[in-house]
C-alpha cells in the first residue's frame, strides 16, 4: 500500500451511501420475504387448517380390511364339505427389509422352496406399493412357522401372521359339484369392469379366494360374505400404532350352504368307481334332492386354493380320462339301452299295444341294411324287450311312434334340458328330431325311417348326460310328478324350493307302471340283463334298473373288446330302489367301461343304492325287522306308522292301491326267489 | 459504544471492552432459535434426547464459543486473510473434483482427508463473501457500479459457483451465487446492469430447467410447479409438509403431538422439512414468533453492518446475513410448497453440523464487525 490513496473521500462518501441505501433495500426484501412466509403460513394455518387436519387424519387412521371369513358349505346332515382352515403365512415388507436380496436369502435358508421361486416373489414385493405386506409363501407347518419367527430379529420386513384358507376335507368327492376357490385373477377384475361395475376391494385382498368352478363359483357373491374394517393408527410405514376399537366394525361371514348331498353316499360312488371314469348321480323321487353328484376320475381341489403350479395343471388336464371334466353335468354320452324305458313309454303314448310280439332272430333288416340285436332272444313283448334290451323290439316298433313322438317322451323325462339347480356350466345333449335333422343337413333334410331305430335304442345321434339320466329315472320311479333336481338346499338358512313342486308328467300312469314294470324285470327276473348284479341283499328291499350299453363307434363293431380305452364302449345302468315305494334312483356311467352295462355299471349302482338305503331311517327299520307275511303291504303300514316319508303324496300315488307289483300283470313271481 | 471506549488509547484492543461489545441481543436470539431446534429434534424423535437433539445443543455449544472468540479478532486479520481464505476454498473445491472427492448419493460434494470429511462448498460460503468484501474495499463508487473490472467479483462468484454446480450441488452452487449478488448489490452495482440481468433470467431460466439441468434436478423443479403429481417422493414430501403445517392450525397440536411428524408422515423431519414439524406442533402463533426471529436476527446484522466504519466490514457482514436470509427463506418457501425442493435446510432449526458451523462462523465475523467497527483498514487494492 503505497502512494497515493487510490479512493478520494468523497468516493468513499458517495460508496458509503449507496451502501445503506442498498442495505436499506436489503434489510427490506428480506422483511417482505418473511413477510410473505407469515402470509403463506396463515394462509395453510388459518385458513385452510380444517382442510389439512382432515388430511392428516386420514394420514393417520387406516381403515384395514377384515377379511369375512367364507361361508360353509355343508351337506344335508350338516357334514362340512368345504370349510376354512388357519394358514400360516410369511410376509414380506419391502420398506422394512434393509436388502430385500439379502432377506430373501435368509429366508431362503428357512424356507427352502421360497428360492425356486425367487424371481416371482421379487416382482409381486416390487409390484406392491412398499409399505405393504406381500405374502411369500402360504400355509407353513407348524415347524416352519416356528423356526421363522425364531430368526424374525435377523429378518428385519419378514413377518408372519395367520389367515383363513379355503379347505376341502374331502378331498376329490365333491371337486366337480362344489367346485374350489382361487386367487382372483386380472381376467375376473376385468369380467366386472366390462359389466360397468366396480371390483369391491374385497377382491384385492391377498388372502381373498374366488369361486372357480360349481357351487363355490355359482354362489361366490352369498358364500364371500361381507368385510370388516378395523380403524387403526398407522405410520409413514403403514405400521399399526394403535387401534381405535370404537371405529371398527366387523366382519360378516359369508353364508353357509347346505346342499342336499349327502358325503358318506358321494364318497362311496367316487369309492366304488376305483380306476374308472365316468359319473354318478342319486335322486331322491320323492322331491328331487340330489344325494350324490360324482365325477370320476376326480382331483384335489385344495391343489387350487393356494395356486397350482402348472405342471400339476397339465397332469390333470392333459390325462385322457379327464380329471378336470364334470362328467354328470358338462359331459354328455349317448344313453345307450337306458333310453328304451322312453321308447317304450313314447310306443305307449302313441297307442301301441304292448302285447304285440316281434321275433327277435339277431337282427333286423330295414331298407338295405341289417342292424343287429346283441343276442337273439325270440318272441318279445314289450314287457320282455325292456327287461331283455332285445333291440329287434325296437327296431321294429319305434317308427309306429316316430322319432318326434320318441322325442316328446325324452323332453317330458328331463332330456335335453337344462335343470336349474344352482350351478351353471351344463351340457343338455340331443334328442334328436325331423326338425333337427333338417336344420342340421341341410342336404338330407328327410328323416328316414332307419334313423329312428338307433335313436329308439338310445345310439347315434342322440345324447344325454349323467343327471338327465337320474332325473328320468325319478321322474319314471316317481310315476306322477315331472320331478325337478334340486342340489341347493338352504343358503343363509334360506330353504330353496323342493323339487316336487313340479307339474304332472303328460303320460297315462297306467303306461309308466307298465315300462316300471318292464325295469323290476330286469333286475328281479333271473332272465333279465341285470339280474345277478342287482341283488341288493337288504331284506325284501329290491332295485329296478335298465342297463345300457353305448358303442362308441358304429353299433354291432365289437368294440367293447377293443384295447385302445378310448375306443371301448360306455357302460350305463339306472336303478331306483325300493321297487315297491320307490325312493332313490341311482343313475350310473361307466365311460368306456367296455365290459356291459350290467357288468360295469349295475353292481356300482348296487352298492351305492345300498349306502342311500341303509341311511335312510325307515328303510333301516325295514330291513330289522322280522320278515312280515305280507312284505309289500307291510311296507305301506310302515309308512303310515313312522310317518317318516315327508311327501307322502308324491311318493309314486299311482301305485300305492296297487297291492303289490307282483300281483300286476307281470309274467314271472320274481319275489319267491330264496334269499341267502 | 462507551465513551470510556473511545477516550483511552488501547481501549478497544483490551478483551474486557470487546467483550462488551457484543451484541448480546443477537446471541440471545441465535441461542433461542438453536434452543427451538433442540426442541423439535427432542420431540420429533418421539421424546428422545438421542440421536439428534442432544448433539444439537452440543454442537451450538461449541459452535457458539466458537462466534465469541471469532468476534474477538480484529477484521483487520479477517480482512488480510480473505483472499487467503478464498485461495483455499478454491484450491479444496478443486480437490473435490480429483481422486480425493468423496461421492454419496451421487454427487461429490466432501473432500475426504482421511480423518475428517469436508465439504469445501461450505467454507467457500464465507470466502466467497470475505473475497468479495476485500475486493469491494478497495473498489471506488464508479468501479463498484458500471465498470469492467466488475468481472473481478464476477469472476470470484462464478468460478465456485461453477465448481459447486458440477458437483452436482445446486442448492450450494445458488446459495453462492445469489449471496455473491447480493453483496454486488449492496456494493452499489448500477441498475443499468441489474435490470437488464433479470430480464435476461425471466428468459433464459425456463430453457435450463428443461435442458440444462440434471435429471433429479428437472424433477424437483417440476414436482414443486405440480406436487401431486409425484405422490411417491418429492411431492409426497411437499405434500406432507403442507398437511403437517396445515394441520397445526393456529395454536398447534401441542409439543410432541404432531402426528405428521411423530407417524414419520414428513420426510427428512429432523433436517430439511424440521420447520414443518415444528409448524404442526406450535402452530400459527409458533411459526410467527420464529419468523419474527429469524427477521430480527436478520435486521440485527444488517443494522451491525451499516454501522461499521470500514467497507470490509459492511460487506462481510451484510454478506454473511444476506447468506442467512437466503437459508430462511429458501427453505421456508420450500417446505410451505412455494419454491421447489432443495437441500437447504432452516438454519440453526435444522439438524446438521456443518451448516451450523458455517453460520455461526459467518455471525462470528459479524459480531467481529460490531466489536471492531472503528478498525482502520488499509485502503486499496491490495493483494494481502
Amino acid at each position: 500500500m503505497s502512494g497515493e490513496p487510490s479512493i478520494f473521500f468523497a468516493d468513499v462518501n458517495e460508496r458509503q451511501g449507496s451502501f445503506l441505501r442498498r442495505t436499506f433495500v436489503l434489510g427490506g426484501v428480506s422483511a417482505l420475504g418473511i413477510t410473505a412466509l407469515i402470509g403463506r403460513l396463515g394462509q395453510l394455518q388459518v385458513v385452510q387448517a380444517q382442510e389439512y387436519a382432515t388430511l392428516s387424519s386420514q394420514n393417520q387412521f387406516n381403515f384395514r380390511m377384515v377379511p369375512p371369513p367364507r361361508g360353509l358349505i355343508k351337506d344335508r346332515n350338516g357334514v362340512v364339505i368345504a370349510g376354512n382352515r388357519p394358514s400360516f403365512r410369511v410376509l414380506v415388507v419391502r420398506d422394512e427389509t434393509k436388502d430385500l436380496d439379502q432377506t430373501l436369502d435368509l429366508l431362503g435358508r428357512l424356507l427352502p422352496d421360497t428360492l425356486e421361486r425367487r424371481r416371482a416373489i421379487i416382482r409381486d414385493v416390487n409390484a406392491a406399493s412398499k409399505f405393504n405386506p406381500v405374502p411369500v409363501k402360504s400355509d407353513l407347518t407348524w415347524e416352519e412357522f416356528a423356526k421363522v419367527n425364531q430368526y424374525a430379529n435377523e429378518l428385519p420386513g419378514v413377518m408372519v401372521d395367520m389367515n383363513e384358507a379355503r379347505y376341502y376335507p374331502f378331498g376329490g368327492s365333491f371337486a366337480h359339484v362344489i367346485g374350489y376357490v382361487a386367487k382372483v385373477s386380472d381376467r375376473d377384475v376385468k369380467a366386472i369392469r366390462d359389466k360397468g361395475e366396480q371390483p369391491p376391494a374385497l377382491l384385492f385382498n391377498p388372502s381373498f379366494r374366488i369361486g372357480r368352478q360349481g357351487v363355490e363359483k355359482a354362489l361366490d357373491l352369498s358364500l364371500r360374505g361381507e368385510p370388516g374394517g378395523n380403524r387403526v393408527e398407522v405410520d409413514a410405514r403403514g405400521r399399526v400404532v394403535a387401534e381405535d376399537i370404537g371405529g371398527s366394525r366387523p366382519a360378516v361371514p359369508g353364508k353357509e350352504v347346505i346342499l342336499t348331498l349327502d358325503a358318506d353316499v358321494q364318497n362311496r360312488a367316487l369309492e366304488v368307481f376305483g380306476d374308472e371314469s365316468g359319473a354318478c348321480v342319486v335322486m331322491d323321487v320323492r322331491n328331487g334332492d340330489i344325494l350324490c353328484m360324482m365325477s370320476a376320475p376326480s382331483f384335489d381341489p385344495n391343489l387350487f386354493v393356494g395356486g397350482v403350479p402348472t405342471k400339476t395343471y397339465r397332469a390333470l388336464a392333459d390325462y385322457e380320462r379327464k380329471p378336470l371334466l364334470d362328467k354328470t353335468l358338462n359331459g354328455t354320452f349317448p344313453p345307450g339301452s337306458t333310453f328304451k324305458p322312453t321308447t317304450a313309454l313314447a310306443l305307449l303314448e302313441a297307442g301301441v299295444d304292448p302285447n304285440l310280439t316281434v321275433f327277435c332272430s339277431g337282427s333286423y333288416r330295414t331298407g338295405n341294411r341289417t342292424q343287429r340285436c346283441w343276442g337273439r332272444h325270440g318272441t318279445q313283448n314289450m314287457h320282455d324287450a325292456i327287461k331283455n334290451s332285445c333291440d329287434v323290439y325296437f327296431y321294429a316298433m319305434c317308427n309306429r311312434a316316430g322319432v318326434d313322438n320318441i322325442r316328446k317322451a325324452g323332453l317330458a323325462l328331463g332330456f335335453e334340458h337344462e335343470f336349474d339347480i344352482g350351478v351353471g356350466n351344463q351340457r343338455k345333449g340331443l334328442l334328436p328330431s325331423t326338425e333337427w335333422k333338417a336344420r342340421t343337413f341341410p342336404r338330407d333334410p328327410v328323416w328316414h325311417p332307419g334313423e329312428t331305430t338307433s335313436v329308439a335304442i338310445g345310439q347315434g345321434a342322440i345324447t344325454v348326460n349323467a343327471l338327465q339320466l337320474a332325473v328320468m329315472t325319478s321322474r319314471l320311479a316317481n310315476g306322477k310328478k315331472q320331478l325337478q333336481p334340486r342340489l341347493i338346499k338352504s343358503i343363509g338358512g334360506v330353504e330353496q324350493p323342493s323339487g316336487a313342486e313340479a307339474p304332472d308328467l303328460p303320460f297315462d300312469p297306467a303306461h309308466v307302471e307298465y315300462v316300471r314294470q318292464g325295469m323290476i324285470a330286469v333286475a328281479n327276473d333271473r332272465s333279465g340283463t341285470a339280474y345277478r348284479q342287482s341283488q341288493l341283499g337288504l331284506g325284501d328291499i329290491q332295485m329296478a334298473g335298465k342297463t345300457g350299453t353305448a358303442q362308441v363307434r358304429n353299433y354291432g363293431t365289437g368294440s367293447r373288446k377293443s384295447e385302445i380305452w378310448a375306443l371301448k364302449d360306455h357302460n350305463l345302468f339306472v336303478a331306483f330302489a325300493p321297487v315297491d315305494a320307490p325312493r332313490y334312483a341311482v343313475a350310473i356311467i361307466v365311460e368306456h367301461g367296455g365290459k356291459g352295462g350290467a357288468t360295469a355299471g349295475a353292481p356300482r349302482a348296487r352298492e351305492v343304492m345300498r349306502t342311500v338305503l341303509l341311511k335312510d331311517p325307515d328303510m333301516r327299520a325295514r330291513i330289522e325287522r322280522p320278515l312280515p307275511p305280507e312284505p309289500t303291504g307291510a311296507a305301506i303300514v310302515e309308512d303310515g306308522v313312522v310317518g317318516a316319508a315327508p311327501e307322502p303324496d308324491v311318493v309314486a300315488t299311482p301305485q300305492a292301491p296297487r297291492a303289490a307289483p307282483t300281483t300286476t300283470s307281470g309274467p314271472r313271481p320274481y319275489l319267491s326267489e330264496p334269499r341267502r | 459504544m462507551t465513551a470510556s471506549a473511545l477516550s483511552r488509547p488501547g481501549e478497544r484492543e483490551r478483551v474486557s471492552t470487546k467483550i462488551g461489545q457484543i451484541d448480546w441481543r443477537l446471541t440471545a436470539l441465535l441461542c433461542v432459535v438453536s434452543g427451538t431446534g433442540a426442541l423439535m429434534l427432542y420431540s420429533v424423535a418421539g421424546g428422545s434426547w438421542s440421536p439428534w437433539a442432544a448433539k444439537h445443543l452440543i454442537r451450538f455449544g461449541m459452535c457458539l464459543a466458537l462466534m465469541l472468540a471469532l468476534s474477538m479478532i480484529n477484521i483487520r486479520y479477517w480482512f488480510a486473510l480473505a483472499y487467503p481464505i478464498y485461495g483455499m476454498a478454491l484450491f479444496m473445491l478443486a480437490l473435490v473434483e480429483t481422486p480425493l472427492g468423496y461421492t454419496a448419493l451421487g454427487a461429490t460434494r466432501w473432500l475426504d482427508l482421511g480423518f475428517i470429511r469436508l465439504q469445501p462448498s461450505e467454507i467457500m460460503k464465507i470466502g466467497v463473501v470475505l473475497a468479495l468484501a476485500r475486493w469491494y474495499h478497495g473498489a471506488s463508487a464508479k468501479e463498484a457500479s458500471f465498470h469492467w473490472k466488475l468481472i473481478f467479483p464476477v469472476g470470484i462468484i462464478g468460478l465456485p459457483f461453477l465448481l459447486v454446480a458440477h458437483q452436482p450441488d445446486l442448492g450450494s452452487a445458488m446459495l453462492i451465487g445469489m449471496t455473491g449478488a447480493a453483496i454486488m448489490f449492496v456494493a452499489g452495482l448500477s441498475w443499468r446492469i441489474i435490470l437488464p440481468l433479470i430480464v435476461a433470467a425471466a428468459v433464459l431460466v425456463p430453457p435450463y430447467v428443461m435442458f440444462g439441468m440434471h435429471d433429479y434436478q428437472r424433477h424437483r423443479v417440476l414436482t414443486f410447479l405440480n406436487p401431486e403429481a409425484d405422490m411417491s417422493d418429492k411431492g409426497y414430501q411437499i405434500v406432507q409438509s403442507k398437511i403437517a403445517m396445515g394441520s397445526g392450525g393456529p395454536l398447534g397440536r401441542g409439543f410432541g403431538l404432531g402426528s405428521q411428524s411423530q407417524l414419520e408422515f414428513l420426510p427428512e423431519r429432523q433436517t430439511d422439512f424440521i420447520f414443518a414439524a415444528f409448524a404442526e406442533e406450535f402452530g400459527f402463533v409458533g411459526t410467527f414468533t420464529l419468523l419474527a426471529c429469524y427477521a430480527a436476527i436478520i435486521l440485527i446484522s444488517l443494522r451491525i453492518a451499516s454501522l461499521s466504519h470500514s467497507h470490509f466490514g459492511r460487506l462481510a457482514a451484510s454478506g454473511v446475513t444476506a447468506t442467512f436470509a437466503l437459508y430462511v427463506l429458501i427453505n421456508g418457501a420450500m417446505v410451505m410448497g412455494l419454491a421447489p425442493v432443495v437441500g437447504v435446510p432452516m438454519p440453526l432449526l435444522s439438524y446438521g453440523g456443518t451448516v451450523m458451523l458455517t453460520v455461526m462462523i459467518g455471525f462470528g465475523l459479524v459480531m467481529a464487525t460490531r466489536v471492531h467497527r472503528y478498525a482502520e483498514l488499509p485502503k486499496g487494492h491490495g493483494l494481502i
